[in-house]
């Protein structure tokens, strides 16, 4: 039989068109035990074809790499909030996964309503700001970057000091560095959280508002991402002094593999091509300012498990209003 | 007596010149209102005032949970239509319930003056203050996009303002889900648990 040469190529180069992240190639480890493995999308919720396009090489790739769970860095919707748009914005766009029952952690936007942490798929549990403990010596805080009250701050300075040698990685909405022309760094954000981290031995911090990826020169020791580009896009707008790595020429996600002291990373754009990939290895700090006391559990300690899983613990008491002091 | 004149005198040609800039119908200025002030040497003159101000909040509060426990429980689920209900019953049980609440009911002549004190270092002091104002005005809502007034829902498709942490340290501190937030150079208290406006105070950054 005669093959039309042609047309051959036409019909081979079209299937790996579609086949989208099918034809990406991964640089993780992808190992089969052992490891933990998950995903990073933000600024997701426009509910646009930009979204959907995103969306399904986000939920294809699923097939070869099989992360965990997802974190959302804030904006999962914007404009309308009602029971439509959760389908339109999310349950629709992200259902090849969600029936897998992979599960959503969100942190909050600016766009966000804070009711959204009742949400069940977006496992807030109730909470503006919570922690997870997905795997042994592995642990995720997520934050209200919106809205950083005495309250929160409180609250996070307990759950870091109880956090011990864990891995601490920590997600919000606004990046406090970042080379976004637009937005740029939320210094005075920086100003509160930094010290925190430092005292306390964050390793990886990540945020989304910047509607590009950047991945930056580790400030301090401390590992940055920004991934805001899951659903609306700003073009020409990223680069500077801080930037490692950037890309802002198509939509993005971010998957991760934590292997022992390693984070392997690889940001897939929606032509599903590695835009960066890498891997970060965890500086050994300890919390320097461990209480003499152990810190009061949370009020839901979640035990390590294989699955991840919300913890509850609840802020710290409100001490008297500084307007009255 | 001359700091309620002058805030009288002030307010009203504040609240004159914001109108201009909003499509939202003109909120009536509060009246002015006597405050109890700490008598005695060595006293915080806002402490009376915070107090008062917490007190007014306390007492929403109280009855935004009587109009929550009236309302279906506003609980964890994967239904999004469970949650918008049990938020807009909510909404309209607080509503009835202080049907006739007005602008200054809680922002009143003298915590607004108080207000302004608190909130001038953290937004005009040196960079920190240019920075802070940046923070709030990046994504922020325009005037126009926000109802002002009382008891009036938040637009769901409009950004919330970010509140700088400097901002919040300064002001009194707040229950769960009331917040301070900020469209164009006003401060709103906001429900975050009802989605409602509850009170507002124009010109609010200096």
């Amino acid at each position: 039989m005669r093959i039309h040469k042609p047309l051959l190529a036409a019909a081979t180069l079209a299937v790996m068109l579609a086949a989208g992240a099918a034809a990406q190639d991964l640089t993780l480890p992808n190992k089969p035990n052992g490891t933990l493995k998950f995903a990073v999308i933000g600024d997701s919720g426009t509910g646009d074809a930009n979204q959907y396009r995103l969306a399904k090489v986000f939920t294809d790739v699923h097939q070869r790499f099989s992360y965990e769970f997802v974190l959302m860095m804030g904006d999962n919707m914007y404009g309308g909030e009602n029971a439509r748009d959760f389908q339109r914005k999310f349950e629709i766009p992200y259902k090849p996964v969600l029936d897998k029952g992979i599960e959503f952690y969100a942190s909050l936007g600016n766009h966000d309503s804070t009711n959204q942490r009742m949400y069940k798929l977006f496992n807030m549990n109730g909470e503006r700001f919570y922690t997870f403990k997905p795997k042994d010596g592995i642990r995720f805080f997520a934050l209200d970057s919106n809205y950083m009250d005495r309250t929160q701050l409180q609250w996070l300075e307990k759950e870091l000091a109880a956090s011990g040698s864990d891995w601490k990685v920590m997600y919000f909405h606004h990046p406090i560095y970042s080379s976004g022309g637009r937005h740029g760094s939320d210094t005075a954000l920086r100003d509160q959280l930094e010290p925190l981290f430092l005292k306390h031995g964050v390793d990886v911090v990540m945020a989304g508002h910047e509607h590009f990826y950047e991945r930056l020169k580790p400030q301090k020791g401390i590992h940055y991402f920004i991934s805001g580009g899951a659903g609306k896009l700003r073009r020409g707008d990223v680069g500077g002094d801080y930037t490692a790595k950037a890309f802002d020429q198509g939509f993005h996600f971010i998957m991760f593999e934590i292997d022992g002291d390693q984070m392997h990373f690889q940001a897939v754009s929606d032509q599903g091509k590695t835009v960066d990939s890498g891997m970060i290895t965890r500086r050994r700090v300890d919390n320097q300012a461990a209480p003499s006391q152990p810190a009061a559990p949370s009020a839901n300690p979640v035990p390590p498990q294989d699955k991840p899983s919300p913890s509850t613990a609840k802020p710290a008491a409100a001490k008297p209003a500084p307007g009255a002091r | 007596m001359r700091t309620l004149l002058l805030y009288t005198v002030t307010g009203s040609v504040l609240a004159t010149g914001v109108l201009s800039s909003m499509q939202a119908p003109a909120p009536a200025a509060p009246p002015a209102q006597a405050q109890q002030m700490p008598k005695g040497r060595n006293v915080n003159p806002d402490a009376g005032l915070a107090a008062d101000f917490r007190k007014r909040v306390d007492a929403y509060v109280k009855l935004r949970d009587a109009a929550e426990s009236a309302a279906p429980d506003l609980e964890r689920t994967e239904k999004a239509a469970e949650i918008v209900t049990a938020e807009k019953t909510m909404a309209l049980n607080i509503r009835q319930a202080r049907a006739t609440a007005k602008r200054g009911d809680i922002f009143t002549p003298a915590t607004e003056a108080m207000f302004r004190r608190m909130l001038r270092p953290p937004l005009t002091k040196g960079k920190d203050g240019a920075d802070n104002k940046a923070i709030i005005k990046d994504d922020a809502p325009q005037p126009k996009e926000v109802p002002f007034k009382v008891n009036s829902e938040y637009p769901k498709d409009v950004a919330l303002s970010t509140v700088p942490p400097d901002v919040l340290l300064s002001l009194p501190q707040l229950p769960e889900d009331v917040q301070y937030r900020f469209a164009g150079k006003h401060m709103i208290l906001y429900d975050a648990k009802a989605n409602l406006i509850i009170d507002f105070m124009l010109n609010a950054i200096p």
